[in-house]
């Protein structure tokens, strides 16, 4: 039985534990945090704009488990705000338990509090990870899923240091880039400004921290559009972000709350003082980062080179997924990236073809246009969605955005594709 | 590729330290001036804490003036010598490897010698080491009747610390030899304090006094005593192995010791967790001077005062150079 074993237990990671074991893996998960589902765990925008034709495509690809969940839990569908519609808000405080029990159900062996520190190598194939404490992870394909963001000394060095994150690296130790212990160069995601990195593009608020009136808006509509003081707009900020779908200038001269169970403030980081300042605000504080106020995490320094199967180049068994394999933002991204890998796991363990999404469905062209725009210096500073910016516009161009789930499942089964994750391939 | 390596120092009150300073830092990859992390994570970011520090590392170790309690010869050239320190000091060397280096007032820097710690009472501020006169340092300590100066704390004696302060209630066996009997107190007090039942050689070597039985006498441990040199030795070290189901096994000797506890865990197949003593000639303690580089067969160069190397890489090399 091929044995796969996925490093890091976000989207990505729990995307690719499902369809590798469903491909016929038997699957080993390790995350060096206590929880699964990483950055999910502080998300919970689904379904706006073009993910909502991403969602379909995986729910019809066979990768529906993890929709369903997140569209299960979700607080408010079908929400609008500036440059976006229809999106689903999941509560963060209901996802991540859930997520665990479906891994458990399906037998994955789940390492949690277990960091990879280094791996084996033998020729041009990973043969173990070393686990912090010395232990080693043996397997026959590996996955990674390690995110892009932080550790410690990258927040320091490219942002306002560490913001205390749900990623918890000070409890937990830093994430490392397996691909370049594997001997591969890292490829690095760079801001308007050509400097490394970018910010993490929202923080949350406590949500009992706000005014009754807020709240209890809130709790209605799922969003509020509060007014920043004139003197308080800061467009330079929008550059920092990494979600590039959210840097309109309407989130700059507006505060814009989402209800996820925690309430998403639409900006990388506001100084407390000034976030007080607004009306219904005034009791204000963090809930992610903790220090909201001044900073949160940076991503997008530790890029795998790899194909549009999700190899990575230059290690015979090793697949990459979620920002690991490019700049991608969003759970939805992290999913589709993720099943796609952990598909291909079993097929490269078995020397079979690997699966290629082809570029008329919207998944394969956005694995396929991150790859070709990462090779330019101009690619490197952009962020690729389904839910908005350049890629957004091009599935619009394309005539590839639908919310007609029929249509999208008609042109899955036209490809031939129709549930294929779902197919035991050993 | 950064080959990882362990700092006795990181995450302590002197670090960041003169190595993070001039991006030399032992497991910082920024601080090696790379440009992203890779570090070998010890519970800080060595990183972050410079940048907070604004940019300045932390107070480095003091001498302190210390009074000569007494010095009692033990053997041929061999002394114990008990000092009065700070409070502090004596509880920063409670942990095994512990050690401090030493000087007469009087002589210059380079007079600096370090010394294991055997013994530190913490309730009467007291530090007790046992040593050999070899050469120019150690002698001139022996002239010195008043006062010494002391410098510390210092950690890293043993490689292998983690696994030797983490056992518990395991069956470990400690091996002893000669002068090296001073560094095996500290650790024989951290294992019996975790519960582990110890099984201690004991081997007077050529200082021909097994002067730490005063201190372990008291303690509930089994003591052998056996010229490990001999196949005497060899056989009983065999046969405790074998008979006992052993955990760690803590060399305290020279390298040639060590060397021979490998071998007969090679031969019998087994596996247990190894400690042993760090016995290279140490002269800054704080990883600039370069005296105790040491290069190990993969390449990598480790500096032995602050790197916790494992210890079979270690001897491996050195008795081979040696």
């Amino acid at each position: 039985m091929t044995k796969v074993i996925i490093v890091g237990g976000g989207w990505s990671g729990c995307s690719a534990a499902i369809t590798a074991e469903k491909a016929g893996a038997k699957v080993t998960l390790i995350e060096r945090t206590d929880m699964l589902i990483g950055l999910g765990n502080v998300g919970g925008i689904m379904r706006n704009n073009g993910r909502y034709t991403a969602a379909e495509e995986n729910i019809c690809l066979g990768a529906n488990e993890l929709f369903e969940i997140t569209d299960k839990v979700a607080r408010h569908k079908n929400v609008d705000f500036p440059g976006h519609k229809h999106a689903y808000l999941y509560d963060v405080t209901k996802v991540e338990p859930l997520v665990g029990k479906i891994l458990k159900d399906k037998g994955i062996n789940i390492m949690l509090t277990s960091r990879a520190n280094d791996i084996i190598m033998e020729g041009r194939k990973i043969k173990g990870i070393v686990l912090a404490d010395g232990n080693v992870v043996e397997g026959d394909v590996f996955i990674e899923t390690t995110g892009s963001t932080g550790p410690m000394g990258n927040c320091t060095r490219y942002g306002n240091g560490c913001a205390m994150c749900i990623l918890r690296c000070p409890s937990f130790g830093p994430r490392i880039s397996i691909s370049m212990r594997a001997g591969v160069e890292d490829i690095l995601g760079q801001r308007g400004d050509g400097s490394y990195g970018a910010f993490s593009g929202s923080c949350e608020l406590s949500k009992d921290s706000l005014s009754e009136e807020i709240k209890e808006k809130l709790n209605k509509k799922g969003v509020v559009i509060l007014p920043v003081p004139q003197e308080d707009i800061n467009l330079e900020k929008l550059d920092m972000k990494v979600c590039q779908q959210y840097s309109l200038k309407e989130f700059s001269e507006n505060i814009v709350l989402l209800d996820t169970g925690h309430i998403k403030l639409m900006t990388p980081f506001y100084p407390l003082e000034k976030l007080r300042k607004i009306k219904g605000l005034e009791r204000a504080r963090y809930e992610d980062p903790y220090s909201g106020g001044k900073g949160n995490s940076i991503r997008y320094l530790s890029i795998a080179p790899r194909n549009n199967a999700l190899k990575v180049n230059g290690v015979d068994n090793l697949l990459c997924a979620g920002e690991k394999s490019g700049l991608f933002v969003g759970h939805t991204e992290a999913m589709s990236t993720g099943s796609l890998a952990g598909h291909n796991s079993v097929r490269l363990s078995s020397g079979m073809p690997l699966l290629e999404l082809p570029r008329n469905t919207v998944i394969g062209d956005i694995i396929a246009h991150a790859n070709e725009e990462i090779k330019n210096k101009e690619g490197l500073k952009k962020r690729y969605t389904f839910a908005g910016s350049i890629f957004f516009d091009r599935m619009k161009e394309m005539g590839a955005y639908s919310i007609d789930n029929d249509e999208i499942k008609r042109k899955i089964q036209r490809l031939n594709l129709l549930n294929i994750y779902n197919e035991r391939l050993v | 590729m950064q080959k990882r390596q362990v700092c006795i120092d990181a995450g302590s009150e002197y670090c960041p330290c003169y190595l993070a300073e001039t991006n030399n830092c032992i497991i910082c990859s920024q601080l090696q001036g790379k440009e992203f992390c890779d570090c070998n994570w010890s519970g800080v970011c060595v990183y972050h804490e410079l940048l907070m520090n604004s940019s300045k590392i932390r107070q480095q170790r003091d001498y302190y003036n210390s009074t000569i309690e007494n010095i009692t010869r033990i053997g041929k050239d061999c002394y114990l010598l008990r000092l009065k320190v700070t409070k502090t000091l004596a509880r920063q060397l409670k942990e095994p490897g512990s050690y401090v280096f030493l000087r007469d007032e009087k002589l210059p820097q380079y007079f600096d010698v370090p010394m294991s710690i055997m013994h530190s009472d913490v309730v009467n501020s007291k530090i007790t080491v046992a040593f050999k006169v070899i050469g120019a340092k150690t002698n001139s300590l022996i002239k010195c009747d008043e006062s010494l100066l002391v410098k510390g704390p210092y950690w890293n004696g043993i490689y292998g610390l983690r696994k030797l302060k983490s056992v518990k209630e395991k069956k470990c066996m400690v091996i002893a030899r000669g002068i090296s009997q001073a560094p095996a107190l500290l650790a024989i007090e951290k294992l019996v304090k975790n519960k582990n039942k110890v099984i201690l050689i004991l081997d007077k070597g050529s200082i021909g006094e097994p002067f730490i039985s005063d201190f372990i006498k008291e303690m509930n441990i089994d003591i052998y005593e056996e010229d490990l040199m001999t196949d005497k030795g060899k056989a009983l070290i065999s046969y405790v192995l074998l008979s006992e189901d052993i955990a760690l096994v803590y060399s305290a000797g020279s390298d040639l010791v060590h060397m021979k506890i490998i071998k007969i865990l090679e031969e019998l197949q087994l596996d247990p967790y190894l400690a042993v003593t760090n016995n290279n000639e140490i002269c800054c303690g704080e990883g600039i001077c370069g005296a105790c580089i040491i290069r190990l067969k993969n390449g990598t160069k480790a500096k032995a005062c602050k790197t916790q190397i494992d210890s079979r890489k270690i001897i491996e090399r050195r008795v081979i150079f040696d």
